[in-house]
């Protein structure tokens, strides 16, 4: 068992073990993600076995909530509450594709948030790479959003609307939305980790968001400049447009905030790296 | 095998007393993260106070360290800290090998999910791969016997199953080291002789293991060396039996507290009583003290105005725990006074007293014709020390003698 101490590989705990420069250590983050994947995926599983053992409807709550809420848009749109605009592809389409792209961020960064603390017990108490609890949220809003693809399908068949050929580019196009999604829930999480606010304001503030970006509704009217500071705008937007016109609307946009989200996530991993060993004192 | 696995330099932990102070500074931590310049971590800022400081140690590979001390004085920051869930504020912790800890077996298991279910994500937890559990799967579940239950969820299982199969699962990730808190202690007995002989068949194998415990019995069984920690600090570091001597004697002096508790007198008859008792040692000396095999000797002083017929002594002595050791009264023992008035005293003595080394605590009452009729009684009043190496569990050490025949 221990008898070849010689080969075993020494670790070393120092005070700020993490603050060192260059790419050596971003090899080793690439080394521990790597390292921890089979971990992210037992997460997953766990969360998402859980999430709906106990429940009647099970995974059918994943669509629950895009039906109401395209629902209650068709309704106020019909009625004359609420002027949406005209969409090119019908309304429930473009409702439906924009909230999945939308809630690849919504239910990610709300789940992310929460990660460290609801383990909260077991990061106090076993050493395992904590970003594994992060990346692994994430990876329940990834497989809620292919159940929605699956009903995005069926949309096409029922409103006898043929998508461009572009549509499989969608996965490819989701991808800047979810760095985003995991940068942001990185930060937050270890944010939460110290203050609980944090995980209300997100879960309040990602309803707000959703009706100030034009997710259920084109991207048009007076305010044009105001969507166009939203990253989550083009994020949303380009995997929309390419699915039913064939090509990104606004492809600037979109490069910016591409950039913009890996940007995100390349700092914030380098610092929840940083930062995670103050964490489990807090927790 | 004479390498160091673990190395403590001058480690230090600090923590915030406060929840607020604590949130601030975790804040303030993570903005000097952002800016790239961390704060000196080995100041202690305001609301601050050092869990652990300077720790130095070392452990030989296939050692098994024992940790103790009182409440509080940083054991379990210390295995948390070797486990690395801690980062030391100051100092330095190399380990070697892979590092398994039973700190709290079962924390990552979820209530809705099946056992088998848990063995596989605990089991990632800990660092074991898909292969090396599908391999140890049947092992972990005989050892933990849980038998039909291993698919229903795991809210469903009774508390000791619940820690059987968190134990079973860490003790089967094959670490090098082995950290240990408390956790032996808990399941029926049956699973804890298991335990023990697991951990035994693992130190034989060559395997390092660290056990944080306030039974000593297990200390001075399973340790070779022994790290006494005092308010985070170092007390004394060395030899199993010599940490453990010193420690328990330390510990038998400082129990005041206990023998506080309980304590009353209650006198029925103002004209008799007992004045005051002293413990006198082998030499005459007045001295609560005592060494393992010496004579006790307690001198029960009187004051009776009046004349008191047929006087009953009774003496009993507690153990730190609160067991009853002894009681007894003189007539029974066959010393009948027939009257008794004035000053005086009377003389109680154990021959070669064999109890368990302790601080012990005694009660003296006296009584007139007839046991319950009490006349003066001080509860728990008294205490002398035994002092003298533990080397036998229970409650007396009859220094039996082995032969081979």
């Amino acid at each position: 068992m221990a008898s070849n101490t010689t080969n075993k590989s020494t670790v070393s705990y120092t005070p700020n073990i993490h603050l060192k420069l260059g790419i050596k250590i971003w090899v080793q983050m690439l080394r521990e993600l790597v390292a921890s994947r089979e971990l992210i995926i037992r997460f997953f599983i766990r969360d998402f076995s859980a999430k709906y053992r106990q429940s009647i409807f099970g995974y059918f709550w994943a669509l629950i909530l895009p039906f109401i809420a395209i629902g209650t848009f068709i309704f106020l749109n019909r009625s004359g509450i609420l002027n949406i605009g005209s969409t090119d592809a019908p309304y429930p389409i473009f409702a439906l594709i924009g909230l999945s792209v939308w809630q690849l961020f919504s239910s990610g960064v709300v789940a992310g948030t929460n990660s460290l603390v609801a383990a909260g017990s077991m990061i106090g108490k076993i050493n395992f790479p904590r970003e594994s609890l992060v990346f692994a949220s994430l990876a329940q809003a990834v497989f809620e959003f292919l159940i929605k693809v699956v009903l995005i399908l069926i949309f096409f068949v029922i409103f006898k609307y043929v998508p461009h050929w572009t549509i499989i580019f969608l996965p490819i196009a989701v991808i800047p939305i979810l760095f985003f999604t995991l940068g942001l829930s990185l930060i937050l999480s270890l944010v939460n980790g110290i203050a609980r606010d944090t995980a209300n304001v997100v879960s309040l503030g990602v309803n707000f968001l959703l009706f100030l970006t034009p997710v259920l509704y084109p991207q048009e009217g007076r305010y044009i400049w105001f969507f166009k500071l939203n990253p989550l705008t083009a994020l949303v937007n380009a995997p929309r447009d390419l699915a039913l016109y064939g090509s990104i609307q606004q492809p600037t946009d979109f490069l910016i905030a591409t950039i913009l989200s890996i940007t995100l996530f390349l700092f914030a991993w380098r610092l929840f790296h940083l930062v995670e060993t103050k964490i489990p004192e807090r927790i | 095998m004479d390498q160091s696995v673990i190395k403590i330099n001058q480690a230090g932990k600090k923590f915030s007393k406060s929840l607020k102070q604590s949130m601030l500074y975790g804040i303030s931590d993570i903005l000097s993260g952002v800016t790239g310049c961390i704060s000196d971590s080995t100041q202690l800022r305001k609301g601050e106070f050092w869990a652990v400081d300077d720790l130095s140690c070392e452990l030989k590979s296939g050692k098994t360290l024992g940790i103790i001390g009182s409440n509080g004085s940083g054991k379990s920051t210390v295995l948390k800290m070797l486990n690395g869930i801690f980062m030391p504020d100051k100092g330095q912790i190399n380990i070697t090998g892979r590092v398994g800890a039973l700190i709290e077996v079962g924390a990552g298991f979820h209530p809705l999910l099946s056992g088998r279910e848990n063995v596989y994500i605990n089991g990632a937890i800990l660092g074991m791969t898909k292969k090396e559990l599908d391999k140890k799967f049947d092992d972990i579940v005989n050892f933990a016997d849980i038998g039909d239950f291993i698919d229903a969820p795991v809210k469903h299982y009774s508390s000791g199953m619940f820690v059987r199969l968190g134990f079973s699962v860490a003790i089967h990730c094959q670490p090098d080291i082995l950290l240990v808190d408390e956790v032996l202690a808990v399941g029926d007995l049956a699973f804890a002789i298991k335990c023990h002989r697991k951990m035994s068949e693992f130190r034989q194998n060559g395997g390092t293991v660290v056990l944080v415990s306030h039974n000593m019995q297990a200390i001075r069984n399973i340790c070779n060396q022994v790290l006494w920690l005092e308010r985070g600090r170092k007390k004394l570091f060395g030899d199993v039996f010599a940490v453990c001597d010193a420690y328990e004697n330390e510990t038998i002096k400082a129990s005041k507290n206990f023998i506080e508790e309980g304590q009353k007198q209650l006198n029925y008859d103002a004209n008799t009583q007992i004045k005051s008792v002293e413990f006198v040692n082998n030499h005459g000396d007045v001295n609560s003290e005592y060494s393992l095999g010496n004579d006790l000797n307690m001198r029960i002083y009187y004051d009776f105005k009046r004349s008191v017929s047929h006087p009953i002594f009774t003496v009993t002595i507690y153990s730190p725990e609160g067991l009853l050791m002894t009681s007894s009264h003189s007539h029974t023992d066959g010393h009948v006074f027939k009257e008794l008035s004035g000053e005086g005293f009377i003389e109680y003595t154990i021959k070669n007293i064999n109890f368990r080394p302790a601080k012990y605590v005694c009660a003296v009452t006296v009584s007139e014709e007839e046991v319950a009729n009490i006349l003066d009684w001080h509860e728990k009043k008294y205490h002398f020390v035994l002092t003298g190496n533990i080397v036998n569990e229970g409650l007396v050490n009859p220094f039996p003698v082995w032969k081979h025949i």
